[in-house]
């Protein structure tokens, strides 16, 4: 008796479905409390850098208004920050934990990465929504963006940016551990310096030449730019940002595609 | 027909290279085939290279079958998701539709024997139990090939000769490789015999016979 192939694409598409209920089962069941605080989290950061902000403006006696409105400002630049931070550390982890999922022949260990990044939109678009209600409940400035579709696009590009990366971290990650380690730090570094908290516009030029070689920076002032009235992107540059989008990705699948049967027997 | 074609693998070690096989072109019929060997020769890595989760260092393996996941004790299984969830996720894996995906989780409910146990995690389970879950949801799959490591010793006495008397049923409709260090079971269920031994891999016709050299070998 022969058996029906199925067509490859079925057959991704059906490893891809059942990985992401697998993740997103064990995401919202981790713990009592998995699912409260996955959506916790980015409240309680948001209203403490608000509070700190709103303390500052006291102290110093600061009577000069904001051209933009904070809150969402602060709000949309950590949810697109945290969902790559996410990524990045969801994709390090995915082969690992993994591991006995390779026996089954048609899972490759791509397939976790791009489950774990579709657990991570997911889960982002629910805080999103979240956000916007309270925006519209409490009646909050600017919270319907500017350019919706130009802020969609900036979140997409920010997503397969953040992929690559994730890929490249991963495969790093499963051969010499201590990339993971290193990788902790960097990102709390990278929040510092990622322009989350403040406008590139409120700095000066010698920092803002710094800054900009990250290129966390120019995603926030795009996804700000597109935002906010009263902010505008003219500081990004986007070639830029295209090279740390292709090169990785490409170097990220010519290794994967090299060392993929490695990570599946080891 | 499964092709092998200069096929060479091997272990890093202490001691250098450890050879499992070593350049080995053959071409093994249709046919229930059991794997002898002495432990360590590599019938396992042999086994799960026939399966296609493991790669030869060179040479390929090609076969227009399909191939079960290696039957052993409780691999693939997720261990804080219950055995019902484990039986979805695989259903899923396969593309089942919600109805099929129901009917086997019933099967599989009723094969293993599980009980209550099949809704709690799998963490909380006993390596025969695991077995038993894994064994009865192979079952509800159909492939040209099942690949069994050493399954059919799981569970008590009880549940050893039903998972025997399935396994008959089922070859009726498909193939096994099968490891297993029990010629007895070996005789029963296989044709033909592959036996790994110092890099080299030789084919019988006959099962007996491949366990008639296999016991010279041990001696």
């Amino acid at each position: 008796m022969k058996i029906k192939k199925r067509k490859p694409s079925f057959v991704f598409f059906s490893v891809i479905k059942a990985l992401f209920l697998r993740e997103l089962d064990m995401r919202i069941s981790s713990g009592k409390s998995g699912i409260i605080w996955t959506f916790l989290e980015p409240f309680l950061q948001v209203f403490i850098f608000i509070y700190i902000h709103v303390l500052i403006k006291e102290h110093t006696g600061s009577t000069s208004m904001d051209l933009y409105s904070y809150s969402v400002f602060m709000s949309s630049g950590f949810v697109a920050f945290n969902m790559f931070r996410q990524i990045l550390t969801k994709s390090m982890g995915a082969f690992g934990a993994n591991k006995g999922l390779f026996s089954y022949k048609q899972v490759k260990p791509i397939d976790t990465i791009i489950a774990r990044v579709f657990v991570e939109i997911f889960l982002m678009t629910c805080v999103v929504v979240i956000f916007l209600i309270l925006g519209f409940l409490f009646d909050i400035d600017n919270y319907i963006p500017k350019n919706i579709l130009l802020v969609f696009l900036s979140i997409i590009w920010l997503i397969i940016f953040s992929f690559g990366i994730g890929l490249l971290v991963a495969i790093g990650n499963f051969f010499y551990m201590s990339v993971g380690k290193f990788i902790g730090i960097i990102s709390f570094i990278l929040l510092i310096f990622s322009a989350v908290f403040f406008p590139l516009n409120n700095i000066p030029k010698v920092a803002q030449d710094v800054l900009l070689y990250n290129p966390l920076v120019h995603f926030m002032e795009m996804i700000h730019g597109f935002y906010l009235y009263g902010l505008n992107d003219k500081l990004v540059d986007y070639v830029y940002v295209l090279y740390w989008t292709i090169i990785p990705i490409f170097i990220g699948l010519w290794l994967y595609v090299k060392l993929e049967k490695r990570i599946i027997s080891q | 027909m499964i092709h092998l074609t200069n096929v060479t693998k091997y272990f890093h070690t202490k001691h250098g290279l450890k050879y499992i096989l070593k350049d080995i072109t053959i071409d093994i019929p249709d046919g229930n085939i059991g794997i002898l060997g002495r432990n360590g020769a590599g019938k396992s890595t042999l086994m799960r290279m026939l399966g296609g989760i493991e790669f030869p260092n060179k040479g390929t393996i090609t076969s227009d079958h399909s191939f079960s996941w290696p039957l052993g004790l409780g691999g693939g299984f997720v261990g804080n998701m219950t055995g019902k969830a484990n039986v979805k996720f695989v259903c899923n894996l396969y593309g089942k539709t919600k109805q099929e995906t129901q009917d086997i989780i019933i099967a599989v409910k009723e094969f293993s024997e599980l009980g209550d146990y099949f809704d709690m995690p799998i963490k909380t389970y006993s390596s025969g139990m695991r077995g038993r879950l894994g064994f009865g949801l192979s079952l509800a799959f159909d492939f040209d090939y099942m690949i069994i490591d050493e399954t059919l010793s799981v569970g008590d006495a009880k549940f050893k000769k039903k998972a025997k008397e399935a396994l008959k049923k089922k070859i009726e409709t498909c193939n096994i490789i099968l490891v297993s260090h029990d010629m007895q079971t070996l005789k029963e269920m296989c044709d033909t015999g592959l036996l790994v031994y110092n890099g080299k891999l030789q084919f019988f016709k006959d099962i007996n016979e491949g366990i008639k050299v296999y016991n010279e070998i041990n001696r």
